[in-house]
């Protein structure tokens, strides 16, 4: 029994971790835009999809397609700011919310048209299984979890230790006195953007390698990483770490001692119990 | 160093500032007084760059910023101590005043920190605190000490004594006292018109979007109008 419970504890990590990097850049980009980013979810299919395309087709290695795949992701994320969403920064907020639909409807056509309607698997070397006082842990999935760890902890200290994320928590707190200190919110939104998008792409890369890349997969990407959202609280970065192992966890023992059928219905009504006990969420301060 | 011409601001169609000519010289201490809705604010704004004016001119240090981009405002050593004070409430006092110097942050600013601590030992107290859970006079300490943290060539402050304790707003003086001291050439708006004419070498009063008068601060404070109509004589 409690081996089962430890098994359930790592397996939802290592989802919880996965929504965790999705949820990072949702949070961050709500945080300054105060938009939800529907397409987040496409762009990391566009990421996972275009690593399997940079590893099948161009025989490049699966850790510098990984890296080539974040890159794009973070273009793809300037582009989208700049394209879709700086025209409507000073529009009614119904505005974005409609390109946010609109553009999650055009990414994942062109991922359609690019890469194919075939769901594909990363190929990964990774296939040992290690056994630790029977708690079964396939080597994949230690990388999976180690690289999301690596990338929230890099992102939590860019964000909290350097000068460009104090830019972002600035104009995320208060966008005209960021101003007046000197801060081009223009070159934050672009910044938030690309990392954001970076990160998105790693999680569908992730994503890709432990089960497939897929064209509905990106939608249930999102809501759960808007579920994490709600869990956490809207624009805060602990809440998205807390939120996503949280999901993840609950998931993994909802499909381990309930059903596999009721995991995403006993994880959302984890998220209606939070609603209802502390509606802003469990890592934002009661006081705003 | 700060020459303002015929300066039009509106809200849209609406024009709230006709036409206002004003200069602040190196060193000096300059009020804006007048009644509430004069446009006092809408104009500090404008100088900062988070409005574009209609028309008129504002040069900076022989460079015309009308219409520039707020951040490049700040960048040209123009620091703003907002109305309401608009700090990082969810930051830290340390962060608060680290991202006031957020202009120079490829220099070292370690000795600019202390000074500051020094200056608000209060602060210093608070240094790890979220800025937000201040009281409202540490609160402007942390504002005023922000926008020092630039080193500007000219520190705008828009009603600092705005809604802070009545007991506070004499250590508000004394620190625009200590500024001036400092040499810091000082923008100043505030509501508290003795307290402008106080601190204030020369003031201008406007009314309605327009210069009526301007002068001295013993001048303007010994103006019969003036007396009647803010310092309640």
């Amino acid at each position: 029994m409690l081996i089962d419970f430890i098994q359930q504890i790592f397996n939802g990590l290592v989802v919880g971790s996965i929504y965790t990097l999705i949820a990072l850049g949702l949070t961050t980009i709500f945080g300054i835009f105060g938009i939800a980013h529907f397409a987040h979810g496409s762009v990391a299919m566009f990421g996972g999809y275009l690593t399997y395309f940079l590893i099948s087709a161009l025989g490049i290695g699966l850790l510098p397609s990984f890296i080539l795949a974040m890159a794009a992701g973070a273009l793809l994320g300037i582009v989208l700011e700049r394209v879709a969403y700086y025209p409507v920064r000073n529009a009614p907020p119904i505005n974005s919310f409609i390109i946010a639909l609109g553009l999650t409807l055009i990414i994942e056509k062109l991922n359609l048209l690019a890469f194919g309607v075939d769901q594909v698997i990363i190929p990964t070397p990774l296939v040992n299984v290690i056994n630790v006082g029977g708690v079964t842990m396939p080597e994949l999935r230690i990388y999976v979890l180690a690289i999301a760890a690596i990338l929230v902890i890099g992102m939590t200290l860019l964000i909290q230790r350097t000068w460009i994320g104090m830019a972002v928590r600035a104009v995320a707190q208060n966008r005209a006195a960021a101003v007046l200190m000197g801060i081009n919110v223009n070159s934050v939104s672009m910044f938030v953007f690309a990392l954001s998008s970076a990160l998105g792409v790693a999680a569908g890369v992730l994503v890709g390698a432990l089960f497939a890349v897929a064209p509905g997969v990106s939608s249930g990407l999102v809501i759960k990483g808007f579920a994490v959202l709600i869990l956490g609280g809207l624009g805060s970065i602990p809440g998205a770490i807390v939120g996503g192992m949280l999901l993840g966890v609950s998931e993994a023992f909802a499909a381990a001692f309930v059903s596999s059928a009721y995991k995403d219905v006993i994880s959302f009504l984890l998220m209606i119990l939070v609603l209802l006990v502390r509606p802003e969420g469990l890592m934002r301060r009661s006081s705003r | 160093m700060l020459e303002v011409s015929d300066l039009r601001i509106g809200y849209g169609q609406v024009e709230v500032v006709h036409g206002v000519s004003f200069n602040v010289r190196k060193g000096e201490c300059v009020a804006l007084i007048g009644p509430n809705g004069a446009g006092k604010s809408t104009i500090l704004k404008t100088v900062c760059g988070l409005m574009s004016p209609l028309g008129g001119s504002i040069m900076f240090g022989g460079r015309s910023t009308a219409g520039e981009p707020g951040h490049r405002i700040a960048g040209l050593g123009i620091s703003m101590c907002p109305e309401g004070r608009q700090v990082f409430s969810e930051m830290t006092v340390m962060e608060n005043l680290q991202l006031g110097a957020y202009t120079r942050r490829r220099s070292s600013i370690k000795d600019d920190l202390d000074e500051m601590m020094t200056l608000f030992p209060r602060l210093r107290e608070r240094a790890g605190q979220d800025a937000g859970t201040l009281s409202g006079g540490e609160q402007e300490m942390v504002a005023i000490a922000r926008a020092l943290m630039a080193r500007p060539k000219l520190c705008i402050f828009d009603e600092p004594s705005l809604g802070i304790a009545p007991r506070v707003v004499d250590e508000i003086e004394q620190t625009l006292l200590a500024i001036k001291a400092r040499g810091v050439t000082i923008l100043l708006v505030e509501q508290s018109v003795s307290m402008a004419l106080r601190v204030a070498d020369r003031g201008y009063v406007i009314e309605a979007g327009l210069i009526v008068l301007e002068g001295s601060s013993a001048e303007l404070a010994g103006n019969k109008n003036v007396q009647n109509a803010y310092l309640g004589f």
